[in-house]
């Protein structure tokens, strides 16, 4: 599987999901495309009219990209400007799984710091390498089997509703015997 | 065979089998699920929306996978501050009343100082909850992290956690004696500057050693709650006799008891335990810290510090329990904050609010020019009570001194202990807290 996609923005080490969405929008709203009308707003208000130039978009970013609070906010603001992959050095936990639960790519690779924006990136799951065209480097992907297997299958849903079909016929199982 | 991390022993508790850190857990269980206001209204029209029709192709109704492990806390900007908040907080009345689900009222307190002062969460559970301090319970020994809108209606519909990897853990060993006006944050923001703010991604922060053994309650969960900002997956220390008592204390106000059930489920590190990295602390090189704008692992000895401060904010889940508001108070007795400088108190719950109000210390902050807001987040959110306007500079007492954390982005947040706090409020810029603590206060 893969998706391809322009580097659209660069950012340094620790961005934090306050940057990426501000605490006061978070209650405004239950729809997701509303945060990302206003992703980045007062830290980088270009962000959402530069991602959306592009019809894929990628994001490159240093170590710990999405540290800080769990909203979740923070990755419907980044996926829903075009964004279809987050490149960094090492991301945190939540955001991590934020990301894969909403099918936008958490790319880890080793060094970031060679790709510029404006780059044609191809990010490949099977082969787990992202593929630099524009400057003819090859990064292999730092990821578990598992996230790999999620970032194919674009989250959970699927399996926990599978789960949850099971769970119920066990109680009705167990109500008739 | 190695022994095993509390962690280790946690999960395989809940797994009913050996999980060590690495292994990926397909489906882990939790023991218990809390939402504030922010996240719940979402998560609770995503259940619906998603899982519907699952539960009516079973012939069911929509039923959260068990009520009372679950509850509902609003917290972040109460009493409500705007429309859409008031809108939210009825949607998780309606269903948490439908579904059977604990409500607690605004004003109430912080989730995370609900969720111990409640017993709600106990010693080697599993808790989950859409915020990422919910690390705070790591206090109690138990495994507590945060979670996303998406992972929060996937557990109210199945009580359960996907594709979990058990994490590796940090041992943070604290020795020696805090010197005079060092408390448990100036600890953890010192660890702060020492980590990084990535320092201990993907794993547990354990902490060890004397220093977290003399600390009260209250001082292990500021520490556990900062974790986070050094992207600790979590938090964790070894339950012990103080574990016991505070959880003892926290059952009998609801009228219960611990049960050989209940205590079972604690559970400690083994000597031997296996941890990917040992960080050694000496706590009594430590001096009263504060961290600059704008990280928390920006962190300065309070003595090379005297930026000018017009806003000082007393509160949050990390510091606003009784020992925090009895050691401001303390500084605060019979002085004036400075007429350049708002003073806000906000106590971290109802419970410890009226405490304060019954031994005093409301009366204290009120005669030193202090505002009191009821219990809920405050500031820290940056949503309302105390925004900051361009070029306003803050002390807070809460955990994250982000650019905007708190309002305009051109503001400037400092975080130092609720002592650095009172003094800081007296002066009106970054002041020591030692020159103005009782003779024989520690």
């Amino acid at each position: 599987m893969q998706m391809r996609g322009r580097v659209a923005k660069r950012f340094e080490d620790d961005i934090n999901t306050d940057y990426i969405i501000p605490a006061y929008l978070l209650q405004e709203s239950w729809d997701k495309q509303f945060f990302a009308d206003h992703a980045f707003e007062g830290f980088d208000p270009t962000f959402g009219p530069t991602c959306r130039a592009n019809k894929e978009s990628i994001v490159v970013a240093g170590n710990n990209f999405g540290c800080g609070s769990s909203r979740e906010q923070a990755v419907y603001a980044i996926k829903y400007n075009n964004v279809v992959a987050v490149v960094a050095q090492s991301f945190p936990d939540i955001f991590f799984r934020n990301c894969l639960n909403n099918g936008l790519l958490p790319i880890q690779i080793l060094d970031t710091s060679g790709i510029s924006i404006g780059n044609d990136l191809v990010v490949d799951l099977d082969s787990r390498s992202l593929r630099d065209n524009t400057a003819g480097i090859s990064y292999p992907i730092i990821a578990t089997d598992a996230a790999i297997e999620q970032m194919k299958r674009g989250g959970f849903l699927g399996v926990v509703r599978e789960r949850l079909r099971q769970k119920l016929k066990a109680q009705q199982t167990r109500a008739s015997s | 065979m190695p022994g095993a991390t509390i962690t280790e022993k946690i999960v395989s508790r809940a797994m009913g089998r050996k999980a060590l850190a690495g292994d990926l857990i397909e489906a882990l269980p939790v023991d218990k699920l809390y939402f504030n206001e922010v996240i719940g209204p979402p998560a609770i029209l995503n259940f619906e929306k998603d899982f519907e029709d699952v539960y009516t192709e079973s012939g069911k109704k929509l039923q959260v996978f068990n009520p009372s492990r679950i509850a509902f806390m609003p917290d972040h900007t109460v009493p409500s501050c705007s429309i859409k908040v008031s809108q939210g907080i009825r949607l998780m009345a309606d269903f948490a009343k439908d579904q059977g689900i604990a409500m607690y009222k605004e004003g109430d307190g912080i989730e995370h100082t609900i969720a111990s002062e409640e017993a709600f969460v106990l010693p080697g559970e599993i808790a989950v909850a859409t915020d990422s301090h919910t690390c705070t319970q790591g206090a109690l020994g138990s495994l507590a992290f945060g979670i996303g809108t998406t992972e929060g209606e996937n557990l109210l519909a199945t009580g359960e956690l996907y594709s979990f990897t058990v994490p590796e853990t940090i041992n943070i060993k604290v020795n020696g004696k805090f010197q005079r006006g060092v408390y448990a944050k100036d600890l953890v923001l010192h660890i702060l500057g020492v980590m990084g703010e990535g320092g201990a991604s993907k794993r547990v922060a354990e902490y060890t050693g004397p220093t977290i053994d003399s600390l009260d309650m209250e001082g292990r969960f500021t520490i556990c709650n900062l974790s986070v900002e050094m992207s600790a997956r979590t938090a964790i220390m070894n339950p012990d006799s103080k574990t016991f008592t505070y959880v003892n204390e926290a059952l009998a106000r609801r009228k219960m008891a611990m049960t050989e059930e209940m205590r079972g489920m604690a559970a400690r590190s083994d000597p031997d335990a296996t941890f990917s990295k040992t960080v050694e602390v000496d706590a009594s090189s430590i001096e009263p810290t504060v961290s600059l704008p704008h990280s928390p692992a920006n962190a300065k000895p309070v003595s090379q510090v005297t930026d000018p401060i017009n806003s000082v904010f007393l509160g949050s889940c990390a510091n606003a329990r009784e020992s925090d508001l009895t050691i401001a108070a303390k500084i605060l007795k019979g002085r004036k904050v400075s007429p350049n400088t708002n003073l806000l108190v906000i106590p971290a719950s109802r419970r410890v609010y009226n405490w304060a109000m019954d031994n005093g210390l409301l009366k204290i902050f009120a005669d030193a020019g202090a505002n009191i807001e009821s219990s809920n987040c405050g500031p820290c959110f940056g949503k309302h009570m105390g925004i900051l306007a361009p070029g306003d500079r803050c002390l807070s007492t809460s955990n994250r001194n982000y650019k905007g954390r708190m309002g305009s982005p051109e503001a400037f947040i400092y975080l130092g202990s609720p002592a650095v706090a009172a003094a800081t409020a007296i002066e009106g810029r970054i002041a020591d807290p030692r020159k103005y603590l009782p003779a024989g206060e520690s």
